[in-house]
C-alpha cells in the first residue's frame, strides 16, 4: 500500500473520528446542560421560597439577598423579579424597586403585577399622577392566575388612593366599572355603596344599599347607608327614618346613632323645612342667627374687616328687635339673609373654618342653594 | 459514495486553503462542545463540592484534597497541564511545532475541572485557551498536516475556546493574535475569526443566550468622570504589578523547593484558598456570582477593597504552587473590586457628578486584564462586548492604557513571558519577532550572481559546481529564469552518461515555473528561511515582482545566518560573476 493511500486513510479516518467526537461531545453538552439546568431550578427554587417565607415574616432585607440569589440562577424568572420587586418595596428600597420594574416592564409593558407595583413605588415617591397610570395598566394588563380578581383587587387599590386623594369624578369612573365585576356579597356590595357615596353619587349609593335591603332585609349597614345618601341628597326626614331604622336592627351601632343625633339636629335647625309655620319658622332663623352670631363672635376683633363687624353688629340688633307676627315672616327672610352673610363673612375672614359636618353649617348651606 | 467522499477528502487534503478553512469550522464546534463541557462539569462538580447550606469545614477540606489529588495526577500523570496554559500554548507554537499532546489535553481538561471545582482561585479561560490550542495540535497531526499548518491551526482553537469560555467571540479572536500570535496582522485571522463564531454559535445552542455577567446600563454622569477612570487606571495599574510581582515571586521561591515536594506544593495553594474561604468565602473558587453582585451594586464597598486584597494573596499562591487553572478570571475579580472600591469613593465624594461603585467596577475589569495580561486592546473589546454599551468605550481606553503604561513601566517583562522564562523557556518577543521580520532579502542578497544557461550541458557544468556549497543554481533563457537547477540532478544525471543532455531537458521534468520557490527583495529573511527549509535547497532566486522571470540575484542560507551574525560566510566560494 503506497505512503498516499496510508495518509489518505489517515486523513479520513481522524475526520470521522473528529466528526464522531462533535457528535458525542454534543449529545453530554446537552446532558449536562439539562442536567445544570434541573439542579440550578431547585435551587433557584429552594432559594426563592426561603424568601418568600423570609418577606412573609417581615425580613425584607434579608429575603433580598435570597430572592437575588435565586435570580441569579434564574435570570428571567418574572415571578422571581416581581416578588424581589415586592421585597425591595417592602425594605423602602424604592428606587431599586423601580429599576427591577423598569426592566420587567421593558420586556412585557403588560405585566399586570409589575404595573400594580410600579404603580406603588411611585405612589410611595409621591408621583401619584404616574402613579394613577400604572394603576391603569395593571388593571388592564396581563395577570398570570385569578385576571379577574387581580383587576378587581388593582382597582380596589387605586379606589383608596382616589379616596385618599379626594378626586370624586376619578373616583366614581372608576366605580361605575367595579359595580358591574363586583363580586356580589353583601358586604362588597356594601363598601361599594360606601365608595359611591364618598365619589359624590348618593343616588347610585342607594341603589346598591337597596339593593342589599332586598336580599338582606334588616340589614343595619344598609339602612345606614340609605340613610347616608338621604342626608346627602338633603332629604333629612327620610334619612332620620333610615337612620332609626337602622337602629332598631342594630341598637349599638354608634355610626348611625352619630348620623341620627345629626338628623335630628339639623330637622330642628332647619327653617326652610316643610309644614313649618310661620312663627315656628321665624323662631328657627332666629334661633340660626344666634348660633352664627355666636360662631362669629369668637373670631371678631376690633381689626376685623369693617364689613364683618358691620354684619355682625346687624345680627346683634335683628336678635333683640321686636317683631310682630305680621312681620315674623319678612322678619323670618331678613334673618336668614344676614345669617348666611354673616357665615360667609366669618368663613371668609375667620380660623379655623368652620366644621362642613355640622348641623349648622348643613343648614346654611342648603340655605345657600 | 464512499469512494465520492474519499476522492472529496483527498481534495480537500491537497487544497491548503480549503482545508485551512474547513478544519476552523470543525475545530470551532470541536473546542467549542470540550469548553461548553468544561464549563458545565466543572460547575457541577463544585455545587456538590459545596452545597447549600454546607458546614465551614467544607471550605477548608475540599480545596486541600482537591489540590493534593490534582497536584498528585499533574506531577505523576501531566506534568504540562500545570498553570494557565497560555505559556504552554506559545510554546507549542513558537519552539514544539505546535505540538501538544493529547495526555495534555485531557489532563488539563480533567484536572482543572477538579482543581476549580474544589475552590482554587484560579480561572478556566487559560486552561480552555490550552485545551483548544491542543485539541486543534491533536486534529492537526492526526490529519498528517505540515508543522507548519498545525502551527497555524493553533491560534484557531485557542480563539474558539476563549470564546465559547468567555462567551466574547470579539475579544477572543483579539486575543489569539494580540497575546498567543504577538500580532494583529497575523495571516492567521481568517481562520481565528471563523473558528471563534463557531464555537461562540455552539455556545449558544448548548446554553442559550445569555451573558457571563448581567450589567445593568452603563453611563458617563459626567465628563468630569474620566479623570475619575485616570485615577482607577493608576490604581489598577498598580493592583496589577502587585499581583504580577507577588505571583512571579512566590513561584520562583516555590521552584526553588526540592523536587519531590512538586505534587505537594499545589496543596499549600488548596490551604491557603481554604483558610482565606473560611472566613471569606469569596475567595473561593474564580469568585464570578461575585463579580456580578458588585457589578450590580450589591457589594458594600468597604468588602471590596477586602475580597482584592485575598483575591491576590489566594490567586498568587493558588498559580504559584502549581496547581492547575488560570489568572484570566482573577484578574477580572481583582479589577472589578478595585474599581468598586475607587467608584465607591469617588461617589462619597462627588454623588452627582459619578456613577455608582457598579459602572467602576466594570471599567475596572478591563483596567486589570490590561494591567495583568497585557492586552489592552483585547480588554477593551472584551468589556465592551460584556455590556454591548459604546458609551463604556472611552473610560475604558483611558483607564486601560493608564494600567497598561504603568505596568509596562514597573514589571518589564510581561506576566506570560516572565513565567516562560521561569520554566526556561525563551520565547521570541512580538518586538524580535517585528525586529526579525524587519531584516529583508535585499539587505542581504548577491547581485549579478552565477546563473547558468538553459542550453548548458550537464557535463559541462559539473566541475564548476562540485564542492561549491550551494545545492541550486538559477538557469536563465531568453525569457529569463527558467527554474533553479539542484547539484544532485545534474550529478544523478552525468552518472546516468548524460553528459549532453542540456540543462533545460532537465528543467522540463520539473514542476511549472511558478511553483518554483523564489523570493522578493522586500521579503523579511524569516520567510526566505522558511522557503529555504520547505525545498530543501540552500539557495533561493531573488526575483522582481514585476516579473518573476526577471532574476535579481540569490539569496544564500550563509549569508542569511551570518546577517544574524550566527554563522560565517564561506568566502572561497565563486558565487558572483567577476
Amino acid at each position: 500500500m503506497s505512503g498516499l493511500a496510508m495518509a489518505g486513510r489517515s486523513f479520513l479516518g481522524t475526520f470521522g473520528l473528529v466528526f464522531l467526537a462533535i457528535g458525542g461531545l454534543f449529545a453530554a453538552d446537552m446532558f449536562l446542560a439539562a442536567t445544570d439546568r434541573a439542579e440550578s431550578h431547585v435551587e433557584a427554587t429552594r432559594l426563592f421560597a426561603t424568601g418568600q417565607a423570609l418577606m412573609k415574616n417581615g425580613e425584607s432585607l434579608k429575603a433580598i439577598d435570597k430572592i437575588s440569589d435565586a435570580i441569579a440562577i434564574e435570570r428571567d424568572n418574572r415571578d422571581y423579579l416581581r416578588t424581589m420587586a415586592e421585597a425591595q418595596l417592602a425594605a423602602g428600597e424604592n428606587t431599586e424597586a423601580q429599576t427591577t420594574l423598569t426592566g420587567l416592564l421593558t420586556t412585557d409593558s403588560t405585566d399586570g403585577l409589575a404595573n400594580l407595583l410600579m404603580a406603588r413605588v411611585l405612589v410611595k415617591q409621591g408621583k401619584v399622577r404616574e402613579g394613577i397610570s400604572y394603576f391603569h395598566r395593571a388593571i388592564y394588563g396581563a395577570w398570570k392566575n385569578d385576571a379577574e380578581g387581580n383587576r378587581r383587587r388593582a382597582r380596589l387599590e387605586l379606589i383608596d388612593l382616589l379616596v385618599q386623594q379626594n378626586s370624586k369624578e376619578e373616583l366614581l369612573a372608576e366605580l361605575l366599572p367595579l359595580e358591574e365585576n363586583a363580586p356580589q356579597d353583601l358586604s362588597t356590595r356594601a363598601h361599594l355603596g360606601q365608595l359611591f357615596l364618598l365619589a359624590g353619587s348618593p343616588a347610585r349609593a342607594a341603589t346598591v344599599f337597596r339593593g342589599i335591603l332586598h336580599e338582606s332585609p334588616g340589614n343595619a349597614t344598609a339602612f345606614r347607608g340609605i340613610g347616608q345618601a338621604e342626608f346627602a341628597q338633603g332629604d333629612y326626614r327620610a334619612a332620620q327614618r333610615e337612620f332609626k331604622s337602622a337602629l332598631n336592627a342594630e341598637p349599638d351601632d354608634a355610626a348611625s346613632r352619630h348620623w341620627l343625633d345629626l338628623c335630628d339636629e339639623v330637622l330642628h335647625l332647619d327653617p326652610t323645612l316643610r309644614g313649618l309655620g310661620a312663627s315656628e319658622r321665624w323662631q328657627r332663623s332666629l334661633a340660626l342667627l344666634q348660633l352664627v352670631e355666636n360662631d362669629a363672635a369668637e373670631c371678631v376683633q376690633p381689626d376685623s374687616s369693617p364689613e364683618l363687624q358691620g354684619l355682625a353688629s346687624k345680627a346683634g340688633n335683628a336678635l333683640k328687635a321686636r317683631v310682630s307676627v305680621a312681620q315674623e315672616s319678612d322678619a323670618s327672610e331678613a334673618n336668614l339673609d344676614l345669617a348666611e352673610q354673616l357665615w360667609q363673612a366669618r368663613k371668609k375672614e375667620c380660623q379655623p373654618a368652620p366644621s362642613a359636618d355640622s348641623a349648622l353649617a348643613l343648614v346654611l348651606q342648603r340655605l345657600t342653594r | 459514495m464512499i469512494q465520492k467522499l474519499r476522492t472529496s477528502f483527498e481534495k480537500l487534503r491537497r487544497n491548503e486553503d480549503q482545508l485551512a478553512l474547513v478544519l476552523s469550522v470543525v475545530l470551532g464546534a470541536l473546542v467549542g462542545l470540550v469548553v461548553v463541557a468544561f464549563i458545565l462539569l466543572t460547575g457541577r462538580i463544585s455545587a456538590r463540592m459545596y452545597p447549600a447550606g454546607g458546614a465551614g469545614w467544607r471550605r477548608i477540606l475540599v480545596p486541600v484534597l482537591g489540590s493534593l489529588s490534582t497536584g498528585y495526577l499533574l506531577w505523576r500523570y501531566f506534568p504540562n497541564a500545570r498553570g494557565s496554559g497560555i505559556p504552554q500554548t506559545k510554546a507549542a507554537i513558537f519552539i514544539n511545532d505546535g505540538r501538544i499532546t493529547f495526555r495534555t489535553v485531557f489532563g488539563k481538561f480533567f484536572c482543572c475541572s477538579a482543581s476549580l471545582a474544589s475552590g482554587i482561585a484560579l480561572g478556566r479561560e487559560g486552561p480552555s485557551v490550552h485545551v483548544g490550542a491542543g485539541l486543534a495540535s491533536v486534529v492537526g497531526r492526526n490529519l498528517g498536516l505540515s508543522p507548519k499548518q498545525v502551527k497555524a491551526l493553533l491560534p484557531a482553537g485557542c480563539s474558539a475556546a476563549l470564546a465559547a469560555a468567555f462567551n466574547t467571540p470579539i475579544a477572543a479572536v483579539l486575543f489569539s493574535l494580540e497575546e498567543i500570535m504577538g500580532d494583529l496582522h497575523a495571516t492567521v485571522l481568517g481562520s481565528v475569526v471563523l473558528s471563534a463564531a463557531t464555537s461562540w454559535i455552539v455556545l449558544h445552542l448548548v446554553l442559550g443566550d445569555d451573558p457571563l455577567f448581567h450589567v445593568p446600563g452603563y453611563q458617563l454622569v459626567h465628563p468630569a468622570e474620566l479623570g475619575v477612570y485616570a485615577v482607577l487606571g493608576v490604581v489598577g495599574g498598580l493592583g496589577s504589578v502587585a499581583f504580577v510581582k507577588l505571583l512571579l515571586g512566590l513561584r520562583q521561591w516555590f521552584m526553588r523547593l526540592p523536587k519531590w515536594t512538586a505534587w505537594l506544593q499545589p496543596v499549600a495553594g488548596g490551604l491557603t484558598v481554604g483558610l482565606l474561604g473560611y472566613f471569606v468565602p469569596e475567595v473561593l473558587g474564580v469568585g464570578y456570582n461575585s463579580v456580578e453582585k458588585v457589578l450590580n451594586g450589591n457589594i458594600v464597598v468597604k468588602l471590596v477593597v477586602l475580597f482584592a486584597v485575598l483575591k491576590i494573596v489566594a490567586t498568587a499562591v493558588c498559580y504559584a504552587s502549581g496547581n492547575a487553572g488560570g489568572i484570566f478570571g482573577p484578574s477580572l475579580f481583582i479589577g472589578a473590586m478595585i474599581g468598586a472600591g475607587v467608584g465607591g469613593v469617588a461617589h462619597a465624594l462627588f454623588p452627582t457628578e459619578t456613577a455608582g461603585p457598579g459602572a467602576y467596577a466594570l471599567v475596572g475589569m478591563g483596567t486589570a486584564f490590561a494591567g495583568v495580561v497585557r492586552t489592552p486592546w483585547t480588554s477593551v473589546i472584551m468589556i465592551f462586548e460584556i455590556t454591548r454599551d459604546y458609551t463604556i468605550i472611552v473610560p475604558l481606553m483611558i483607564s486601560n492604557m493608564i494600567a497598561f503604561f504603568i505596568s509596562q513601566k514597573l514589571q518589564k517583562e510581561p506576566i506570560y513571558e516572565a513565567l516562560s522564562h521561569q520554566e526556561g523557556i525563551y520565547l521570541p518577543t512580538a518586538e524580535a519577532r517585528f525586529q526579525a521580520e524587519r531584516i529583508q532579502v535585499q539587505q542581504t542578497m548577491r547581485l549579478q550572481p552565477v546563473s547558468f544557461s538553459a542550453d548548458n550541458q550537464a557535463g559541462a557544468i559539473l566541475a564548476q559546481i562540485k564542492n561549491s556549497g550551494l545545492d541550486a543554481w538559477p538557469v536563465v533563457s531568453d525569457d529569463g529564469l527558467r527554474g533553479m537547477v539542484r547539484n544532485r540532478e545534474i550529478e544523478q544525471v552525468v552518472a546516468n552518461g548524460g553528459e549532453n543532455k542540456k540543462l533545460w531537458e532537465i528543467l522540463n521534468g520539473h514542476r511549472m515555473f511558478g511553483e518554483v520557490p523564489y523570493v522578493h527583495p522586500d521579503h523579511s529573511l524569516s520567510l526566505a528561511m522558511e522557503r529555504m527549509g520547505a525545498s530543501g535547497a540552500n539557495v533561493l532566486p531573488v526575483v522582481s515582482r514585476a516579473n518573476l522571470r526577471q532574476l535579481i540575484g540569490v539569496v544564500v542560507l550563509d549569508d542569511i545566518l551570518n546577517t544574524y551574525g550566527v554563522a560565517k560566510r564561506n568566502e572561497d566560494v565563486p558565487l558572483v560573476v567577476e
